[in-house]
């Protein structure tokens, strides 16, 4: 079921009545426990069981770790780390992994016809694997007790408004707020209601109507491209991209505020970055922090001397690439970050801090060349083989001098315009937050922006585009 | 005194989350109460959602309002998830209608279900390529019906990857992997299109109003043409039917539609970076791949008993000419039929169908299609030796 859908539109209002008619705690949490397996089952109903299946094993070896000492705490953890990888390996790398093993084979002569597994990809199968992860991950490291409530977890697990594409709850960021039943408060409920529309106007006005169209003809194109139409089918995507995934994280705080949770941010105003660093503290924050917490520290992290730690670096970036998607193109865009970390941890080692990294002409330019090595990154993240990617970065670069404009004028003025407006609020809010920004805004002017986006969702229409980051 | 600063400092806690060991009634639940709570912006929630909930539902009324007072009216939108409900009324022994927006104008179901004893399925679809249904049909072994597929030769032969062949090979992808979810949000869309104007996913959408705006293009900029502004409405059954201002004569809809057919038939140059003889040469493939593949599938229907007749639909003014001179029926019509051994009926053969004006040059008026179908239905039933 996808927020922009009238299915869940009427879904939502019948879950949002019936929570907040019950008075036991209970029974609310039975209700959203069935709410959301009837959430992911309306994909596809064979999928729940696989969900469930998951999430009982880790409940299961959350215990098991609990009650172990010393070697077989490790051995049950990886148990239950093996369990979710191969689960995931299986689904989403399956093929990828025979057509590698294929061409390997053919480099030494031999040939091999792998048959190609028809398999399905269950949704979000890469995010709920995670939230069950970081369960027995956190009672391993010592910073969560296991939950002796099935019911309790399953929820953790499977929670909708997060359940297929995030943000990444841990386990040990939800349990608690299962001990006590959360009271309705108008002010949480509505901006809950706020958040929710301001999701939606990002999907589906500034994602979709205004930048889609472009992005996927840019990349759709199989001639060469003049540097103007190439640049900007990249900065529509990565404004796309933005809006797609930023817009179903608030989406998702919005409806689990509705429902009396609280989910931490996943995007804190990436555009405005200074520098890599700054921008995984910025985009996809749960992602950048799971992995930080259970694969760099555990790595060593910046603690091993400064080329191990480059190396962790590039092996963190690597493997994120490759949880976004099964190919290569994903590999490459992880190593291109993995390079610009390690290059601005070297360049911050020979620089070291100097008054005039604080001037604020500098931080800007810095963060211009944040936002074009970010979206030259996206080139290989965008496209769906090196062939593309390489006619792209060519474009850009002037390699086609006398390549084709397929731009209409009208779509060059939505990327600039929405780009601009974008970079605008990203720099005007770096260093806050939306809430502190309504705060502070004029009661007239949140009233009519909240009017006008709700309007132009419902002028928009939409056609049920499912959001980019699912198909991870 | 505190400064604006420091209350919002106080009112906007920062997020924090952290752990301390739980008591025992806490521990069966997971660990110790929460500890990050979102900040909520303090402002006068009540008075702001009550005024833009009337603020929106009034803006919606007025659009709804100005959208039918220039002409509009209520219609289904025929998107995959409408096909998919049509395709899966399709029983073993069903005439089906395919093909492209002839087949959806000019075909009336009732005077069809009278002729031919069985009320037709319409799976035609605008702008649309009839083969990949023709294919998804033939690969249904439990399907042996009918198939009445219109004809138009640059939608049929439509290569892969253009808009036409993609339009018919998402509704069949839809149908084999529609979601339960999908598959409520029509119903659910459906009385809802049925009583509000301006719910119309191809016409009055922001991306349609602003694909409106006059703006120049860049001298040889490639952008594809646009398609026609509405101008039929459709059913539950997906039967379309052309609205009165289209067909009244003189009509200034009339005449933009007209002038919207003639840049989309007409073949589009060949790509800058393929040489011209080499793209001859490939979308002539491509033609004669669609044409052998059409032939296997006619095959594999009739081998199990089913039936296949091609319609050539009734097209008049510019648009004929155009048709004419770039998809001549020597080139096209005749090769499929001799190739398919399918009956064919085309409509300026015969006196009786080939009199009939469409007044944007394409498509039959709604009156007009009742006759036209009426006297359709003798060559159906001749063709089909019924």
């Amino acid at each position: 079921m996808l927020f922009n859908s009238l299915t869940f539109v009427v879904f939502f209002v019948v879950v949002v009545t019936t929570y907040w008619s019950i008075h036991s705690w209970i029974a609310r949490k039975n209700l959203l426990v069935t709410a959301s397996y009837i959430f992911y089952g309306a994909w596809n109903p064979p999928f729940a069981a696989l969900l469930f299946s998951t999430t009982a094993m880790d409940f299961w070896l959350g215990r098991q770790i609990a009650k172990a000492k010393d070697q077989s705490r490790r051995a049950w953890l990886v148990g239950s780390v093996c369990m979710n990888l191969s689960m995931l390996g299986f689904f989403k790398y399956g093929n990828f992994l025979l057509e590698n093993f294929q061409w390997l084979l053919a480099r030494i002569g031999i040939i091999y016809q792998p048959p190609h597994l028809d398999i399905l990809l269950p949704v979000g199968i890469s995010f709920y694997t995670f939230h069950s992860l970081s369960y027995t991950l956190d009672i391993y490291r010592g910073v969560l007790q296991p939950t002796r409530s099935l019911r309790d977890f399953v929820l953790a697990v499977s929670f909708f408004p997060q359940l297929v594409a995030g943000p990444i709850v841990r386990a040990g960021d939800f349990l608690p707020q299962l001990v006590t039943a959360p009271r309705l408060r108008i002010g949480q409920f509505m901006w809950g209601l706020l958040l929710m529309t301001l999701g939606l106007f990002e999907k589906i006005v500034l994602a979709d109507t205004m930048l889609a169209g472009s992005a996927d003809r840019i990349f759709g194109y199989a001639g060469p491209l003049v540097a103007l139409d190439s640049w900007l089918g990249v900065i529509a995507f990565a404004g796309q991209i933005f809006f797609d995934f930023a817009g179903y994280s608030t989406c998702a705080i919005g409806a689990a505020l509705c429902l009396g949770f609280h989910l931490k941010d996943n995007f804190r105003f990436p555009y405005a970055a200074i520098g890599f660093s700054d921008f995984w503290r910025r985009w996809h924050i749960s992602l950048s922090t799971f992995l930080r917490d259970y694969l760099y520290i555990p790595l060593g992290g910046n603690r091993v001397g400064w080329t191990r730690a480059a190396i962790n670096l590039v092996i963190v970036m690597f493997l994120g690439g490759l949880w976004h998607g099964a190919a290569w193109t994903f590999v490459v865009w992880g190593l291109l970050h993995g390079s610009y970390l390690v290059i601005e941890h070297a360049s911050r080692a020979l620089i070291g801090e100097r008054a005039w990294t604080g001037n604020f002409a500098v931080k800007l330019l810095l963060g211009f060349v944040t936002y074009g090595a970010v979206c030259l990154a996206w080139v290989f993240f965008r496209a769906s083989d090196f062939t593309i990617a390489t006619r792209m970065l060519r474009g850009m670069f002037g390699g086609h001098p006398h390549g084709d404009a397929i731009l209409a004028t009208r779509e060059m003025l939505q990327i600039g315009i929405v780009t601009f407006f974008m970079m605008l609020a990203h720099w005007s809010l770096r260093e806050t937050n939306v809430e502190t920004a309504v705060t502070r805004l004029p009661r007239w002017l949140v009233t009519t922006a909240w009017a006008l986006m709700a309007c132009a969702i419902i002028l928009t229409q939409g056609t049920s585009n499912a959001f980019i980051y699912f198909q991870f | 005194m505190p400064s604006s600063t420091s209350n919002f400092k106080r009112i906007l806690q920062l997020p924090r989350l952290f752990f301390r060991k739980p008591t025992e009634a806490e521990s069966v639940h997971g660990g110790p109460p929460l500890e990050f709570e979102r900040p909520i912006p303090q402002i006068p929630w009540r008075g702001i959602t009550v005024v833009v909930v009337v603020v929106v539902i009034a803006a919606a009324c007025a659009w709804e309002f100005y959208c039918r007072s220039i002409g509009y009216g209520p219609t289904l939108n025929d998107n995959e998830d409408l096909w998919t409900m049509t395709r899966q009324r399709v029983k073993p022994e069903s005439v089906v209608i395919i093909g492209d927006s002839r087949g959806w104008f000019d075909l009336d179901l009732d005077e069809l279900q009278k002729g031919l004893g069985k009320r037709p399925v319409q799976l035609a679809m605008g702008g649309g390529c009839g083969y990949p249904v023709l294919a998804d049909l033939a690969d249904d072994k439990t399907f042996h019906g009918t198939i009445i597929c219109s004809f138009v030769p640059r939608l049929f032969f439509a290569p892969p990857g253009t808009p036409p062949m993609e339009r018919g090979e998402k509704a069949v992808r839809r149908s084999h992997t529609q979601t339960p979810a999908q598959h409520v949000s029509e119903y659910l869309a459906m009385p809802l299109e049925e009583h509000v104007a301006f719910l119309k996913q191809e016409e009055l959408t922001l991306d349609d109003l602003l694909k409106r705006l006059p703006i120049p293009n860049r001298p040889g900029a490639r952008v594809p043409p646009r398609g026609p502004p509405y101008f039929g409405t459709l059913d539950r059954e997906r039967r379309a039917r052309m609205i009165e201002e289209c067909a009244r004569p003189g009509s200034e809809l009339q005449k933009r539609i007209q002038q919207i057919w003639l840049p989309l038939f007409t073949p589009p140059p060949p790509p800058s970076y393929i040489p011209t003889d080499v793209f001859m040469a490939k979308m002539k493939d491509a033609i004669e791949k669609r044409a052998r593949d059409t032939i296997a599938a006619v095959k594999k229907l009739r081998a199990r008993g089913g039936k296949v007749i091609f319609v050539r639909l009734p097209v008049t003014g510019g648009l004929k000419a155009l048709e004419d001179k770039t998809t001549p029926r020597n080139q096209t019509w005749d090769p499929l039929l001799k190739g398919t051994g399918a009956p064919g009926i085309y409509f300026e053969d015969f006196p009786e169908l080939a009199t009939f004006n469409c007044p944007e040059w394409s498509h039959l008026s709604a009156g007009d299609s009742v006759e036209f179908s009426k006297r359709l239905v003798p060559h159906l039933r001749a063709a089909l030796g019924m």
